[in-house]
């Protein structure tokens, strides 16, 4: 299996060493993020210590909770894939771990770069052709400029029908209040960092990057990715990890190297749709191979694998069998390479696969990859036949965007939270542009929109609206203070409001146990998650964390999580856990002038803390101002989008463009203490 | 090889490096040491690692051992490896004269190029001395670049394990007279970082 390679055995062993020194820097950032680490960054200090589970152990093996422990089952399979010899095993596991990963990252480079061993022309012809499939396919998936502006200005639209439905004088109020609240809005600078103050060793790429080919670093990329899907594994090893598929955390990981090898990560993600369609069609061979066989076992996998309904089953099996090969854009990306794909297939993907599954004495390996990938849209969007399990009213997964099942080897699942009719429930979360296969939740939407709509209302009230003039000299949380002296008439009308709150605080706490479950069950497809959600709905996502944290010790499924006007306390939830369970970035966007966040939560927020209004301090969380561009509660529906664009999330280390300032005087007054 | 897995507890650890030319017994001088084993090694692949826990002086001591390939092509990675290493052994066979000269020419340059730490010790060890009829390389010569390097020197035979233990007691005595060396590298500033930010560390252990 060591032919079917691109690479030489020695850049095997480099590439091995990168990914595992990648996974555990990875982990390392879960709870100190890039550019978040001491300033001075300087090497051996605190911020370059393992991430300790408690015991001060000097070497990997003692420490089962890192990443890169053999026990995690996510560095070992990736060695055995590569066919690098048990023997180095440790020390690349030890090297990964212990030690700084700046000094060794160049020094494996170089040995990347500088090995040309063997069979050397044959090699980089192969490597050639698979960087020119690479960038064929990339440009077929960026989106052509005049479908985006379509987009823009369909967002635009709805934006307009949104603010013209809440036509209120709410964001009047609130922008106003914006320009008196300096001392918030120029904290943000500080709170995300830009991009120039992250560490400069890992945004910069390595010197030794320059040596490297761009064609071997894509070969090193897609080699170890396939590694990465492969995912054999010796029976006998007590490896934690119970799932096969795309775990989240090999591709934080993939993601961070990446970095380091300035490599654009739509190229990865074009890589990923490459090693899908190979991996595919050497499932369609084997599924065909063994219906002949036995259909009946077959058959009582694919039950075994989902638990929802007939109709998730049937569809999931019969797009694991069809799959991303069917979807037309693929068909034509790859079609335009074929003469090049006709060697390359065979090379890397049939046959390098077929080779490992029969090393390992079975086809479990690529079968449950493709398994994995295909049955998640029928996974997903059955799932509204289980919502009877969780006692919720509703809860079914809505396909945004054109991307499923086309081999997209990432997941993106949207929850809104604060919703006056049903289309927003995915209408905010339309026209981003990104490559992975979008859906959004409809949850509850009776108690939303009631919930969402007697707020609006109240806050609408001439009432409200005088108090809150009084009021907008300050912040959301100083004013609610005063307000223990609110008129009687107005705390009368909360009581409505409260009673309906507190029933879609309870519906969302058990729509994040569904979503857990939707994930636990891999539903999705075992691929990596990232969950974005606002207001009610980021709570949601927040529960669901909490909830996989009951059972998981890892994050294995969730990639990255973006919450919005997070309607969750801050110390009365286990934010450390929730943590955990995410593999990549977490990012918690706040508004100092929420005022129905504030109104809502009102009851605990002074002493609990509100993530949706401030900052939730909390190793690994990135908490985003959003002041500037949120005018109101409800303009989450159509401002997240803007936000995500600024948050840069395909990027590894946390960044937040900041927005212009609204106003000039903003920065002009500073308060006084 | 792990037989002390249950000591949890030691006073220091130690980081020590095996350098040389490749085939000169550096690997089969740790598997001597740690596992009081001799066989026929493949050339190592980029970085091997081995744990030992020994006592000696009443210290308890955690030995973590970087073995290092010979291969030129691995050059490149070992580099990376001198980094606060208190204990450096360089390793040669005493019946190829070549790995000897190599010490001045690459290996000795390699030390002061790499290592992060002016006094860590380092030891000359010639392997092999089990084929005394092959010997290439006299002991006289080996003392006389120890002296002039500023080296410990000592002759084994990985195979024999005549000396092995030596070796390495000998280079941890002189790691231990050392008080900058223990300083550093010892588990006493690691439990000091650990304090520095123990919210962290015990939450983590406690969530999970």
């Amino acid at each position: 299996m060591a032919t079917t390679s691109f690479l030489s055995p020695t850049q095997r062993y480099g590439a091995g060493a990168l990914f595992a020194l990648a996974l555990h820097q990875a982990q390392m950032h879960q709870t100190r993020p890039l550019g978040m680490l001491d300033p001075d960054g300087e090497d051996d200090g605190p911020g370059e210590e393992r991430p300790s589970s408690g015991s001060s152990s000097d070497s990997v093996s003692e420490d089962p909770d890192l990443w890169v422990h053999e026990n995690s089952g996510l560095l070992l399979p990736v060695f055995r894939f590569l066919d690098i010899d048990k023997v180095a095993w440790l020390g690349l596991e030890e090297t990964a771990g212990s030690s700084p990963a700046k000094h060794h990252v160049g020094a494996f480079l170089r040995l990347l770069a500088e090995d040309t061993s063997v069979n050397s022309s044959e090699s980089s012809d192969q490597q050639l052709a698979l960087s020119k499939a690479i960038d064929s396919l990339t440009l077929s998936m960026e989106t052509n400029p005049a479908s985006s502006k379509s987009k823009k200005e369909k967002h635009q639209e709805y934006e307009n029908e949104c603010r013209e439905k809440l036509s209120t004088n709410e964001a009047k109020v609130n922008s106003e209040a914006t320009v008196t609240m300096p001392e918030t809005s120029s904290t943000s600078n500080i709170e995300s960092p830009s991009p120039d103050l992250t560490c400069a060793f890992e945004e910069e790429p390595v010197e030794e990057v320059k040596m490297l080919s761009y064609e071997r670093k894509l070969a090193v990329l897609y080699e170890l990715l396939t590694a990465c899907l492969a995912d054999i594994r010796d029976n006998d090893k007590k490896s934690a990890r119970r799932r096969k598929g795309y775990d989240a955390r090999h591709r934080v990981a993939l993601r961070l190297l990446a970095t380091w090898l300035d490599i654009n990560w739509v190229k990865m993600e074009a890589i990923e749709m490459m090693v899908a369609c190979s991996a595919m069609a050497v499932a369609k061979e084997k599924e065909k191979e063994e219906e002949s066989q036995s259909p009946k076992s077959s058959w009582a996998k694919w039950k075994r694998g989902g638990i929802i309904g007939a109709a998730a089953l049937t569809g999931g099996a019969l797009l694991a069998i069809t799959g991303g090969l069917a979807a037309p854009a693929i068909a034509a990306g790859l079609s335009a390479l074929a003469p090049t794909l006709g060697t390359l297939i065979p090379v890397i993907g049939a046959s390098g696969f077929a080779a490992v599954a029969s090393a390992a004495g079975t086809v479990a390996g690529s079968v449950a990859v493709a398994a994995s990938f295909g049955a998640a849209g029928a996974g997903l969007t059955g799932t509204k036949m289980a919502r009877r399990i969780g006692s919720v009213d509703e809860f079914e997964f809505k396909a945004i965007g054109e991307n499923q099942n086309q081999g997209r080897l990432a997941v993106e699942i949207l929850v809104s939270g604060f919703v006056f009719d049903e289309e927003d429930f995915v209408r905010p979360w339309e026209g981003q542009s990104d490559n992975l296969e979008r859906y959004a939740i409809q949850w509850e939407s009776k108690n939303l929109i009631s919930v969402s709509t007697a707020i609006q209302d109240w806050l609408t009230s001439r009432i409200a609206m005088e108090l809150m003039k009084q009021g907008a000299m300050m912040t959301v949380l100083s004013t609610l203070l005063t307000a223990l002296a609110w008129p009687a008439a107005l705390l009368a009308a909360t009581d409505f409001i409260d009673s309906k709150w507190t029933i879609a605080l309870d519906r969302s706490e058990k729509a994040g146990k569904l979503l857990a479950e939707v994930l636990r069950k891999g539903l999705h497809g075992n691929r990596p998650v990232t969950l974005i959600g606002f207001s009610l709905g980021a709570r949601v996502i927040f529960k669901c964390l909490e909830v996989l944290a009951e059972t998981e010790h890892t994050a294995e499924f969730v990639e990255r999580v973006v919450l919005l006007g997070a309607p969750i306390s801050i110390q009365d939830e286990n934010w450390k856990a929730a943590r955990k369970m995410v593999a990549g970035r977490f990012v918690n966007a706040y508004s100092t002038n929420d005022w129905t966040l504030g109104f809502a939560f009102r009851a605990s927020m002074f002493s609990k803390g509100l993530a949706g209004i401030q900052p939730a301090d909390f190793p690994g969380i990135e908490n985003v101002n959003v002041t500037e561009l949120i005018e109101g509660h409800s303009s989450y529906l159509w401002a997240t989008h803007d936000i995500l664009d600024r948050l840069e999330l395909d990027t590894y280390y946390p960044t937040f463009r900041i927005p212009p300032p609204r106003n000039s005087e903003n920065s002009s007054s500073k308060k006084s203490p | 090889m792990e037989a002390s897995s249950s000591q949890q507890d030691f006073d220091y650890l130690l980081k020590l490096l095996l350098i040389g030319d490749s085939g000169v017994g550096k690997s089969s001088l740790l598997l001597s040491f740690t596992s009081d084993a001799f066989e026929d090694l493949s050339p190592t692949i980029g970085v091997d690692f081995k744990i030992k826990h020994v006592t000696v002086n009443g210290k308890k001591l955690k030995l973590a051992i970087w073995d290092t390939a010979g291969q030129e092509r691995f050059r490149t990675l070992t580099s990376s490896y001198y980094r606060g290493a208190q204990g450096i052994i360089m390793v040669y066979d005493v019946t190829r004269r070549e790995t000897f000269t190599n010490l001045s020419e690459i290996w000795a340059r390699e030390i002061d190029l790499y290592s992060t730490n002016p006094d860590c010790i380092k030891m000359l060890v010639g392997n092999k001395v089990d084929k005394e009829s092959d010997r290439a390389v006299s002991k006289k010569e080996g003392i006389d670049f120890a002296r002039q390097y500023g080296c410990l020197f000592l002759e084994c035979s990985a195979k024999t394990r005549v000396n092995v233990e030596q070796c390495f007691e000998e280079l941890i005595l002189k790691i231990l007279e050392t008080p900058s060396l223990l300083a550093e590298g010892s588990i006493g500033v690691k439990r000091n970082i650990f304090k520095q930010a123990p919210p962290e560390s015990s939450a983590t252990s406690s969530c999970c």
